[in-house]
Order: structure tokens, then C-alpha cells, then sequence
């Protein structure tokens, strides 16, 4: 069965738009919070007239990394918000990196504060660091909400042991995510001691005032875009399974159907996170890109089964629910500048190239799809890229194993001879990673500067 | 897309962080010199309220021995508001300087919090009114000096032979308002005394002569003190909530609130 979903008058429509490139947000956003993290050790600096001894130090050491963990913290969570300007402009993938990167340098914060403090007031109090451990029990003891802060802490420290790389990889993927889902109970748990014991907030109703401003803005984008945004979404686009079809062998796709579903503000190259309400399948919910460009009655995903729940998407039934929170994705249409563009797909990678294949805006010969795949029985959706190509006057190539199952040799030479004009090219990929890294240095050979080339990659 | 390096990250990371709390530690001076240029209270001092470190044997009022007492010197008008000085004087000695008065309100608060612990430490050291202003608060200083020599000149007429006798007020201030300085109550953590400042049989002020120090009940008494001193000069009676997490600083707080009230109706 061909499953040939062409994106029709719609679909044609989008690839005569004219092209806007929209630069990214990450430059501004990062300036901003490099201001606020100047902004709370100001506060700490205007607090502090004097440190008399080390003792002080380490106290003052204590305070600094908390101050900056508590701001971090907010930062941390908010990029995990599903905030649209970060989702859909900066994209999903690097603020997931962002999200990493800033979650375990906020656990050490954490960590060398509690150590730095408990060890300051075990000094305080005439003992010595051993006395450390007393120290904090203490504390957790006498002074106000550190019980709660000491709980929060424990599940912190949970919460980075279940994602260090090689524990991570041996948990199950929802057993991670429902850990992870514990940061909201810590961040609350640990809120209340900063603001009853931070020297700077006792002294600074100002502080204290921002303090609140910060975490309840970051609540409201929580409760916003994570909660009632996908309710509305889904209350009003009740989104059933239509069809499954399989592709290749192990690649099926799948139709979603709904009620005015262009109404979504989805885009060819972006994703949602899906969740289907079948036994079993309630309460994971996975990131899959759009394989075909939105049409007002039908969604569709193309996946591989690599996966526990990929490989279960096969046995859906018609009818099923589905739930959704999306769009979400910034490998649109509004990264390029104006000129020809190179799709490079890496095996089930095609997904979002074949959305884009179809709809992004340009003329006759501007737009190349690569198509990367072991055999040419494993090109899934093929004759759909076939039937663009010639309605578009696009290009469209494959590089496949030979029958002797030697890889083909995409280098910059080859590159530049297949596509002589390749330095002017945007170019889109999305493929494993390692297929990925060897086409960028590829590309960067031939002369694709790096700010054109844009990838989207789930590797932290 | 381009190559990651996650231990050049990790080490670039960590020494940019150490290195710029070690920086930030080491800009701060060891001991305040007049020419900090923050303006702002550090934990310790908004602790005891107005209060110097508590130099050598603290006397107060009920259980002065014979050699020490208090002196109060004339309140001074400064353009921000009032100041008054107290002296806690042992063998001909100052060993105790503190503000009864001084300025409150808006930036007044944070400048009095900054001005008055050194101002009263460096009159200890002195033992005479050539002590330096604090900048940033030259108007509190220069009454500040103005009362402790007044203070200094009472000291010197008397010589000696105030008997520490009950509450502190010799001043001028006595006809509108005058201090009553609770006992002092022993805690187990240190010992609590109050001292409230009585007008037309109102509380105007509450304060802590004594508090509990070091270690955790630095963080406690910071905590606790505002907070019972509001409570105090709100009820009028020493009938007030304790602070939890500080409940022994808060009952003898009480103890003491209730002597020093007991002494002002007597």
C-alpha cells in the first residue's frame, strides 16, 4: 500500500511564502541571565561591608554559592517550561542542553553551599570540621523550614545521581522522567529556607520581593504551558489514531486525525510529544516529528521501532486517543536566509526533511533533499519524495550501502561535486549522531559556513 | 554540531566559579575601615539591633555590681533624627558604648544599622569622642559624638560614683521618655535581656540588651529579636507569640520583657 499524503492546495501554498529568517533568541536570553546572576551577587556584595576572618569566608563562600543556586535553580526549571519562545525559537534541543548543563552546575551550587555553610557555622560555634555532621542535624533541627530544605536536597541529589550518564542509560526512560518530575517537590521544599534564613532577604524586602517575583513568574509558565496549554490543545482537537501503515521494514507511520488541526500553529520540521491512550502506552509520552506538512484534518508521524513504545506503536488500533502537547521545535522553515537549500536525512531522520521537502518556499532547483539509508528497500515514504521532487522541480538524491554493504563516501569533495554551488546552500539535517557529526565536518569542508547549517540533536 | 568537550567544560566551569568567589571573598575588607563602600548591615549586626559586642562583663541595671554602671548622655538632634548614647562604665572605664537613640526610617534604617555597631566600637576603643565618622552617615556620627561626650563629661563629674542604680536615664531625655532595662534571664543558649523605652506608659521601643551568640544563635537571634521587639512595642504587655525555631530565646525574651514592664509600672 502506498500511503502518498501530499499536503495538497496548502502545502503548495506554503512553498510560494516568502522567506523571513528569524534570527534566534539564545544571544538576548543568555545576556539576561548573565544580568541577573551579576544582579544577585550585587546583592550579596552590597549586604556585605566586611568579612573579619576565614571563618567569615567560608560563611560568606556559603552564602554566595546559595544565592546563586536559588536563582539558578528558577532557571533551571523554567527552561524545562515549555515556554513557546524557547520551544519553538531557540529550540527544543539546545534548551534541553541548556537544561542539563545548568542542572548539574546548580546540584554542585548546591552541594558546595550546604558543605560551605555547615562547615562555617560548625566553626562558628568553637568546633572543628569534623563537627560537621552534628553541625547539620542541628541546623536541620533549630533553625526554621530546614527540615523541608533538607528533604529537598535529598531528592536533588537523587534526582543527579538517576541522571549521570551511565545510570541513565540503564533505567528505564519513565522511570527517569517520573524521578525528574520530583525537582518541582524540591524546589518547593528548598524555597522556604531562603527566604526565612538568607541573610539577604531578611535585610532587603527588595530582594525578598524579586525573590518571589522570580519563582512565582516561573510557577505561572509552569502551570501555563505545561498544564493548561495542552489541556485546551487537546480538549479542542480531540486527536484519534486513523490509520498505521508500514513504511519499510520496522518503519511505520502513523495517521492522527483530529478537529481543525492546522489550527495548531504547527510547522513542517517541528515535533510533538505524544502520548497514546492505549494499555500500556498511557504514561509515556514521546517526542516525534511531523513527517508530512499539517493538514486541517490529518497529522501524520513516521517512526522506526528502536524503542519499547516505538515498537508498540505498531499495534495501535483506529480510534485510539491521543494525547499531545506541542508544537514544539525550532528546525523550521524560519532558520534559513534566502538562498538554495540542502536537506541532508539520515534514516528515519527523513521525518521532518520530508515535511519540509514539500513546504519550504523557494523556486524551481533550490531545494536538494540527501537521503541517507543502508538499502533502497529502507528509503521509507520514497515514492512521496518522488512525487514532491517532480511537482516542485526540486532534487532529490540517495546514498545507499553497495550491494557489498560499503558505505558510501559522503565527503566535501563529493559534496561539492554533486551540488558545485554547495557554499551557498542552508543546509537541514537530522540524522543518528554519529551519521551527523561526519556530514557537518563534511559540510564545513566544503565550505557551508557553520551558522547555516542547522541540525537538531536529543544527544546531551 | 560542533565538538563538545564535556571535561574541558567541567574544569573551565569549576575554576571560573572558584576563582570568582575567591575574588569576590578577597575584595571584601577584614574589618570595616570607614571607606566600605557598601551600605548595608551585615547579619551580625542587624542581630543585636543596635548592640557592640558585648565587651567584657555585661552589667545590666538590676544586677549592677558596685564598680560598673550606666550614663546616659544628651539626646542630639541630627537632621535625620535623634541620638543618644549609653554608656556601660566599669572602674572609671567605657567598656560598653550603645545608641538609645539614632535615626530610623526609610534609608535611615540601613545607614544606622551600618554607623552605629562601629560607632559603638570605636568609642570602646577610644575611651574618649575622637572617634572618626562613618561615611555615608556623617550626620548620625556627629551626633553620635556630640551625646558620647556628654556622656564622657557626666562619667568624668561623678567619677565613680554612680552606684548603677536602677534604670539608666540620667539624661535630659527623662522627661518624655525614659528606659527600663529588664533582668537578665539565662537561656540555654546564653542570656536574654530586654530593654524597652517607656513613654506616657507606652512602649515606643523594644530591644535587646542581650542576646543569645555564636555559632547557630547568631542566625536565631537575627531571626527572633526584630520580630519580638515588633511583637513587644505592638502588645504593650509581654503577652506576645514566641518565633518558632527560637522558642528558649523567645521565653526569656518574655521573662525579661515582663521584669523590665514590671519595673516601668512600679
Amino acid at each position: 500500500m502506498t500511503t502518498t499524503l501530499a499536503g495538497g492546495r496548502a502545502a503548495r501554498r506554503q512553498t510560494m511564502r516568502r522567506i523571513r529568517p528569524r534570527r534566534s533568541p539564545a544571544v538576548p536570553l543568555l545576556l539576561a541571565v548573565w544580568a541577573g546572576a551579576v544582579a544577585v551577587l550585587w546583592l550579596w556584595w552590597h549586604n556585605t561591608p566586611s568579612i573579619a576572618d576565614d571563618n567569615g569566608k567560608i560563611l560568606n563562600a556559603g552564602r554566595i554559592t546559595g544565592l546563586l543556586a536559588g536563582y539558578l535553580m528558577a532557571l533551571v526549571v523554567l527552561q524545562m517550561a515549555r515556554v513557546p519562545a524557547l520551544e519553538r525559537r531557540v529550540g527544543s534541543d539546545r534548551v534541553a542542553r541548556w537544561h542539563a548543563m545548568s542542572g548539574r552546575y546548580t546540584l554542585c551550587l548546591i552541594l558546595a553551599h550546604v558543605f560551605l555553610t555547615m562547615w562555617g557555622y560548625a566553626l562558628q560555634a568553637g568546633k572543628s570540621l569534623g563537627d560537621i555532621v552534628q553541625q547539620t542535624i542541628d541546623s536541620i533541627n533549630q533553625l526554621p523550614d530546614m527540615g523541608k530544605a533538607a528533604i529537598g536536597m535529598a531528592l536533588f541529589v537523587l534526582i543527579g545521581l538517576t541522571s549521570v550518564g551511565p545510570v541513565r542509560r540503564r533505567l528505564p526512560y519513565d522511570t527517569w522522567y517520573h524521578v525528574h518530575l520530583l525537582t518541582y517537590a524540591a524546589v518547593f521544599l528548598t524555597f522556604w529556607h531562603q527566604i526565612t534564613t538568607g541573610n539577604d532577604f531578611a535585610v532587603e524586602p527588595t530582594a525578598k520581593t524579586f525573590w518571589y517575583v522570580l519563582y512565582g513568574s516561573v510557577t505561572a509558565l509552569v502551570l501555563w504551558y505545561r498544564i493548561l496549554t495542552p489541556i485546551r490543545l487537546n480538549l479542542r482537537h480531540r486527536m484519534r489514531v486513523e490509520a498505521v501503515i508500514e513504511e519499510t521494514p520496522g518503519i511505520v507511520s502513523v495517521l492522527i486525525g483530529g478537529r481543525r488541526l492546522h489550527r495548531m500553529g504547527a510547522e513542517a520540521g517541528q515535533f510533538f510529544r505524544w502520548r497514546f491512550l492505549a494499555p500500556g502506552m498511557r504514561f509515556s509520552s514521546h517526542p516525534y516529528s511531523l513527517s508530512a506538512a499539517p493538514r486541517p484534518d490529518m497529522l501524520r508521524i513516521t517512526v522506526k521501532a528502536i524503542g519499547d513504545h516505538s515498537a508498540r506503536l505498531r499495534e495501535l488500533t483506529p480510534g485510539t486517543r491521543v494525547w499531545a502537547e506541542g508544537p514544539y521545535g525550532a528546525l523550521t522553515a524560519q532558520r534559513r536566509s534566502k538562498g538554495k537549500v540542502l536537506l541532508v536525512a539520515g534514516g528515519v531522520g527523513i521525518t521532518p526533511m520530508r515535511a519540509l521537502f514539500e513546504t519550504l518556499p523557494g523556486a524551481s532547483g533550490d531545494i536538494t533533499l540527501l537521503y541517507r539509508a543502508n538499502t533502497t528497500q529502507d528509503l521509507a515514504l520514497w515514492d512521496e519524495l518522488a512525487a514532491i521532487a517532480k511537482e516542485r522541480g526540486a532534487r532529490l538524491m540517495y546514498a545507499v550501502n553497495s550491494p557489498e554493504g560499503e558505505r558510501p563516501d559522503i565527503s566535501a569533495e563529493n559534496l561539492q561535486r554533486k551540488i558545485p554551488d554547495i557554499d551557498h546552500h542552508d543546509v537541514f539535517m537530522c540524522g543518528p549522531p554519529g551519521f551527523a557529526q561526519s556530514v557537518y565536518e563534511a559540510l564545513r569542508g566544503a565550505g557551508v559556513p557553520a551558522r547555516r547549517i542547522h541540525h537538531e540533536s536529543f544527544e546531551m | 554540531m560542533r565538538k563538545s568537550h564535556p571535561m574541558r567544560r567541567v574544569v573551565l566551569a569549576t575554576a571560573a566559579t572558584v576563582s570568582g568567589v575567591v575574588l569576590l571573598l578577597s575584595l571584601k575588607p577584614a574589618s570595616d575601615p570607614a571607606a566600605a563602600s557598601a551600605a548595608g548591615a551585615a547579619p551580625q549586626q542587624t542581630a543585636a539591633g543596635q548592640e557592640s559586642p558585648q565587651g567584657g562583663q555585661q552589667s545590666g541595671a538590676q544586677s549592677a555590681g558596685a564598680a560598673a554602671g550606666t550614663v546616659t548622655g544628651d539626646a542630639t538632634q541630627t537632621q535625620y533624627g535623634t541620638v543618644q548614647v549609653r554608656l556601660t562604665v566599669a572602674n572609671g572605664k567605657v567598656t560598653k558604648a550603645e545608641a538609645v537613640q539614632a535615626p530610623k526610617g526609610g534609608l535611615s534604617d540601613q545607614k544606622t544599622a551600618l554607623a552605629v555597631p562601629r560607632l559603638n566600637q570605636e568609642a570602646v576603643a577610644a575611651q574618649s569622642a575622637q572617634i572618626d565618622a562613618v561615611s555615608g552617615a556623617t550626620y548620625t556620627s556627629t551626633g553620635y559624638k556630640k551625646s558620647l561626650q556628654s556622656a564622657l563629661d557626666k562619667v568624668k563629674a561623678s567619677s565613680g560614683s554612680s552606684s548603677g542604680s536602677s534604670s539608666g536615664s540620667s539624661g535630659s531625655a527623662q522627661a518624655q521618655a525614659r528606659t527600663v532595662t529588664g533582668k537578665a534571664v539565662q537561656t540555654q543558649y546564653g542570656t536574654v535581656q530586654v530593654r524597652i523605652t517607656v513613654g506616657n506608659g507606652k512602649i515606643s521601643k523594644a530591644e535587646a540588651v542581650q542576646a543569645p551568640k555564636g555559632g547557630l544563635s547568631d542566625q536565631k537571634t537575627a531571626l527572633a529579636v526584630p520580630r519580638l521587639n515588633q511583637e513587644a512595642v505592638a502588645a504593650g504587655t509581654a503577652n506576645i507569640d514566641a518565633v518558632s525555631g527560637a522558642t528558649y530565646t523567645s521565653t526569656g525574651y518574655k521573662q525579661s520583657l515582663q521584669s523590665a514592664l514590671d519595673q516601668a509600672g512600679g
